[in-house]
């Protein structure tokens, strides 16, 4: 498959502050690739170099092929849906389509065809004369990602065009960008923070910190098997706990943490005796029960709720072992469960492969400890 | 030195507010006055002696008239302007209060003057003025550069393209006329002839305006002009050249041949006027001949003081009598009073010349 | 319970706004309408004789029948329009630099830099031009010192001092609004037109200028104001032949005493003036509300 944008080694510094660290990438033709990260790790400053905003210190930047490093952001195959959209207010929506189409030299006559077409696509018909105050959060969005796509771009980059807009719409939205993209099949750069728009939308995602890739992947995998402790607390909600290592036999690994709770975890790597690790478990891994569950558990907690916290689909349980580690479990709303209640005692059981541990800090290995 | 800087104020608040002093019956005099005629030391004086404090304006004869006018003659309790423009503003405008004479020590003053202008300021029956500074307007010459200019006339002359001044007011026409032979004065009761004359001076003043670097509006601007040598023939006052002449001997005063144009400063009473007996004691004081001429010194222009002269310095002395043997001082064309209606006509000629090409 | 409070509320209320509309509306009547009204008055009558006058419209008629008042007035507005034109064309870049190229000390920095020659006054900052630009004066002197001139050269007497000079009182008033609006302008905007293939030509011109539009004309209409009713700068700097109209109507009432013509002048300046800035406003299709907000 042919790559529609590849990085290879791109570095920016800020100073002494490494804002992009060596970073090296590729996204094949059509695809809708995110970058995720918390604010500060560095996404803006990649998309402003692939945009052409700013000169990196090293590496290279391919589209299509060739480099585009010497190529000004007027002339580069990319374009971009800005932050706050970036609409120029002085002019109606068809004249800010028309904007690009007449600096990329498409024949007058041609341009009432395309904005037409390219409205009808966002689901904007006959918005031409509008001016752009007079349109919605969702509507200015639409009239952002059709400014762009109007001009055919190799890519698309997005900087986190959905944080303005109200929970409601930008969940509308999420839909509506990846319907755009498999509509125009157009490769789409997007970065954000939250983690719920790069899960829902790609097909890749990069989950960039402190200037670098930890991890390139699905969306699945990133959330089943994330390769860092970066990527699986950012990635999805977990209950984390610090711990050592008491045990070790081929994948299963047995961890005290730091309140003395024993549990048995799958480690993708061998870790020493008495060594530090960090420990993941998701809130809808864990099962509940009332009573001790028969079938064999490699892990299952006696606990004591705390609260419940009611959110429809999303509630959850939190919970308290005898030795006082507080833990959250998606509370499924099924009959089952519509007894429990503050200060009750319940069972919370999971198998070792459903949660994950990685070392701390992989630079200082745990000789001390021992 | 007489004029200079239109319309710019210099207000001095003196230091005879002490605390404690009389200053709750302290009366002020709001003086309207030209540069020098109301020297630091003179006012101190003054103050001291009599309790009096002074507030000094400074202007000249247009502002005068029309600060007056504005308020209807209110806002000072003495001004000094020339005594040819008294009557027709008193007749048009109404700003002034008669002079009672007698509250003048007229044995200070010379007889002469005090007759002249008794003469020429008085309206309907009643006198205004009485005679304070007196001058002339003429020629000032770098004899370096432009040793011909003898009379106004000469200004024009092609050898002095591009480094003469003179301003575009009355006393150019007035100058020009004389030069150009006539006697403007004799034509002021007839507006025809007169309007003929003025005629005749336009056509010459808009011939020369090749000739005129800049027309000076400021009595500093135009002495700048001179010292840098970017100006070498001008039309200015007296005491001007003079002063030019201590610093530069090459520069003078000339009293042009057609004959200077003699003025005299006067005070007057606006109508409004607050601290009329302080206007009088003023008078009387200033009019001391060694306070008359402190007053010369500062300004650089001879008053109407009895006796003064003995009191002024000799340099001031020796460049007058050098600037004016006495041919030329009985030479001098004094202004009789302005008819009013005459200035509108006048008016136009200048607009005239200063929009030909 | 009902009725009572609410009406002593709403008188309050309505005491309170008028005791807040009172200085501006005294401000407005004594200083501004009243005086106007007068001179309106003033410039009606014409001196028959000694305190006398008649109501007349001669005043006015003489300003378009006398070619020297009418030529003034032409040639003051022609040359205030290309002074306000060349201080736009000189404060854009400016203050563009300073609104988006710059940032922090040195964008302050410089703007300051544009306010210090306002710190003297318009007097001294003339005198100054005059003592650079004369035939005795600094450039004159350097030009002769390099070598470029054998002989002195006045710069000083002529519309292009004039101009200079009033450029120069005029730049502030041109920089601030337009830093103003052009702090306003997002850098995204601008971003976002190089992103969709303009040049910075058309990024100029299709989002930089649309946007700093109303900065521009309110910059426009106040220098132009400033200018056309400049008074120093045209006399000091101005040569035997340049005519302000400004000079006319301080003429008038000054040295004339001829408060009528002067009179008529002044309102006459107000009129055409306010014409002259209504046309710009309909050729640039800006409304003038948007324009000073």
């Amino acid at each position: 498959m042919q790559e529609d944008l590849a990085c290879t080694l791109l570095s920016k510094h800020f100073g002494e502050f490494a804002a992009v660290d060596e970073v090296s990438f590729s996204i094949p033709r059509g695809a809708f690739f995110s970058i995720l990260g918390p604010s500060g790790c560095g996404k803006t400053t990649l998309l402003r170099m692939l945009a052409g905003f700013q000169q990196p210190d090293s590496g290279d930047i391919l589209i299509k092929g060739s480099s585009v490093l010497h190529t000004p952001p007027n002339k580069r195959p990319v374009n971009m849906v800005f932050q706050h959209l970036a609409l120029f207010p002085t002019m109606s929506v068809a004249q800010n389509i028309a904007y690009g189409l007449k600096r990329k030299g498409v024949p007058k006559r041609e341009h009432a065809t395309l904005i037409d077409d390219v409205l009808a696509k966002v689901q904007l018909p006959g918005y031409g004369d509008k001016r752009i105050d007079q349109l919605s959060g969702g509507q200015k969005q639409r009239v952002a990602i059709a400014r762009c796509l109007v001009l055919n771009p190799a890519v698309l980059l997005l900087d986190e065009p959905l944080g303005a807009l109200d929970l409601k719409l930008r969940e509308q939205m999420k839909i509506e960008l990846k319907r755009l993209q498999r509509e125009f099949k157009t490769t789409f750069v997007y970065i954000t923070h939250d983690q719920s728009e790069a899960l829902v939308m790609s097909d890749h995602v990069a989950v960039m910190n402190k200037g670098r890739f930890e991890q390139v992947g699905t969306p699945q995998e990133l959330y089943y098997q994330p390769k860092t402790a970066f990527v699986a607390s950012f990635v999805g909600d977990s209950n984390q706990y610090a711990g050592t290592v008491k045990e070790q036999s081929g994948q299963l690994i047995t961890i005290v943490t730091e309140h003395g709770v024993r549990l048995l975890s799958h480690g993708g790597q061998p870790m020493p005796l008495g060594s530090p690790v960090t420990l993941f478990i998701r809130p809808e891994v864990m099962q509940i029960s009332t009573s001790r569950p028969e079938a064999e558990q490699d892990n299952c907690l006696q606990v004591t709720i705390l609260r419940m916290l009611f959110d429809g689909a999303r509630s959850q349980l939190q919970v308290e072992t005898s030795e006082g580690a507080v833990l959250t479990v998606a509370l499924p709303q099924t009959a089952d469960y519509q007894a429990l209640e503050p200060g009750r005692s319940v069972y919370v059981s999971w198998q070792a492969s459903q949660c994950l541990c990685f070392p701390v800090a992989t630079e200082t290995q745990p000789e001390a400890v021992q | 030195m007489r004029s200079f800087r239109q319309s710019k104020y210099l207000t001095m608040v003196t230091a005879a507010t002490a605390v404690f002093s009389v200053s709750a019956q302290a009366e002020t005099l709001r003086l309207l006055t030209w540069g020098g005629y109301a020297p630091q030391d003179v006012v101190e004086q003054f103050e001291k002696e009599t309790g009096i404090e002074v507030e000094i304006t400074l202007s000249n004869n247009e502002d005068m008239i029309s600060k007056l006018r504005a308020t209807r003659g209110a806002g000072f309790d003495l001004a000094q302007p020339s005594q040819d423009r008294i009557v027709s503003a008193q007749a048009d405008f109404d700003i002034y209060k008669p002079m009672d004479l007698s509250k003048i020590d007229a044995d200070k003053i010379i007889p002469s003057m005090m007759a002249a202008t008794r003469k020429n300021t008085e309206f309907e029956g009643e006198v205004y003025g009485v005679p304070h500074v007196w001058g002339t307007s003429g020629l000032i010459v770098n004899r370096e550069a432009a040793g011909t200019v003898k009379d106004y006339t000469d200004l024009c002359d092609d050898s002095l393209s591009g480094s003469v001044s003179y301003r575009l007011k009355r006393p150019t026409l007035i100058g020009f006329a004389f030069a150009l032979g006539e006697d403007p004065f004799a034509a002021y009761g007839d507006t025809e002839k007169y309007q003929a004359i003025l005629d005749k001076v336009e056509e010459k003043l808009i011939a020369c305006k090749s000739n005129v670097k800049a027309y000076w509006s400021g009595g500093d601007a135009l002495l700048n002009l001179m010292r840098s040598g970017e100006v070498s023939a001008a039309m200015a006052w007296d005491a001007g050249g003079w002063k030019l002449n201590a610093e530069n001997p090459d520069i003078t005063f000339v009293a042009p041949t057609s004959g200077a144009l003699g003025w005299i400063d006067t005070f007057v009473l606006p109508r409004k006027t607050k601290a009329e007996e302080a206007a009088y004691q003023w008078i009387n004081f200033v009019m001391q001949p060694e306070i008359a001429a402190r007053i010369t010194e500062s300004a650089g222009n001879f008053t109407a003081a009895k006796g003064s002269d003995e009191f002024v310095n000799d340099t001031l002395k020796a460049q007058f009598k050098a600037s004016f043997p006495q041919a030329d001082l009985d030479n001098i064309n004094w202004y009789p009073p302005v008819p009013a209606g005459l200035e509108e006509m006048e008016g136009k000629v200048l607009d005239r010349v200063k929009a030909s090409n | 319970m009902s009725a009572e409070p609410s009406n002593a509320n709403r008188t309050q209320y309505r005491l309170g706004f008028w005791l807040l509309l009172a200085p501006i509306v005294l401000w407005l009547g004594l200083l501004i309408i009243l005086p106007h009204i007068d001179m309106v008055l003033v410039s009606l009558r014409e001196r028959i004789a000694s305190r006398q006058y008649e109501f007349s419209f001669s005043n006015y008629t003489a300003f378009f029948t006398e070619p020297l008042y009418w030529n003034t007035f032409v040639r003051t507005a022609v040359m205030s329009i290309l002074a306000t034109v060349l201080t736009l064309i000189i404060a854009f870049p400016v203050s563009f630099y300073i609104a988006k190229v710059l940032t922090g000390r040195p964008k302050i920095a410089l703007f300051i830099l544009c306010l210090i020659p306002f710190w003297v006054s318009e007097l001294v900052r003339t005198y100054g031009w005059m003592i650079l630009l004369r035939e005795t004066g600094l450039i004159s002197g350097a030009l002769q010192w390099l070598g470029l001139v054998d002989q002195p050269v006045e710069m000083l007497y002529n519309d292009v001092a004039i101009m200079v000079g009033l450029i120069y009182t005029s730049m502030l008033f041109m920089v601030v609004p337009l830093v103003t609006t052009l702090d306003s302008l997002d850098n995204s905007l601008i971003e976002a037109g190089y992103d969709l293939g303009g040049s910075s030509w058309h990024v100029m011109r299709s989002i930089v200028i649309p946007h700093a539009m109303p900065g521009i004309m309110s910059g426009c209409i106040v220098v132009f104001m400033l200018t056309l009713g400049n008074y120093l700068t045209p006399t000091l700097l101005g040569g035997k032949d340049s005519l302000w109209f400004t000079e006319q109507i301080y003429t008038q009432f000054i040295t004339r005493f001829n408060w009528e013509q002067g009179a008529a002048f002044g309102i006459l300046l107000l009129i055409l003036s306010s014409l002259i800035v209504w046309l710009g406003l309909k050729i640039t299709r800006q409304s003038f509300t948007r324009v000073m907000s």
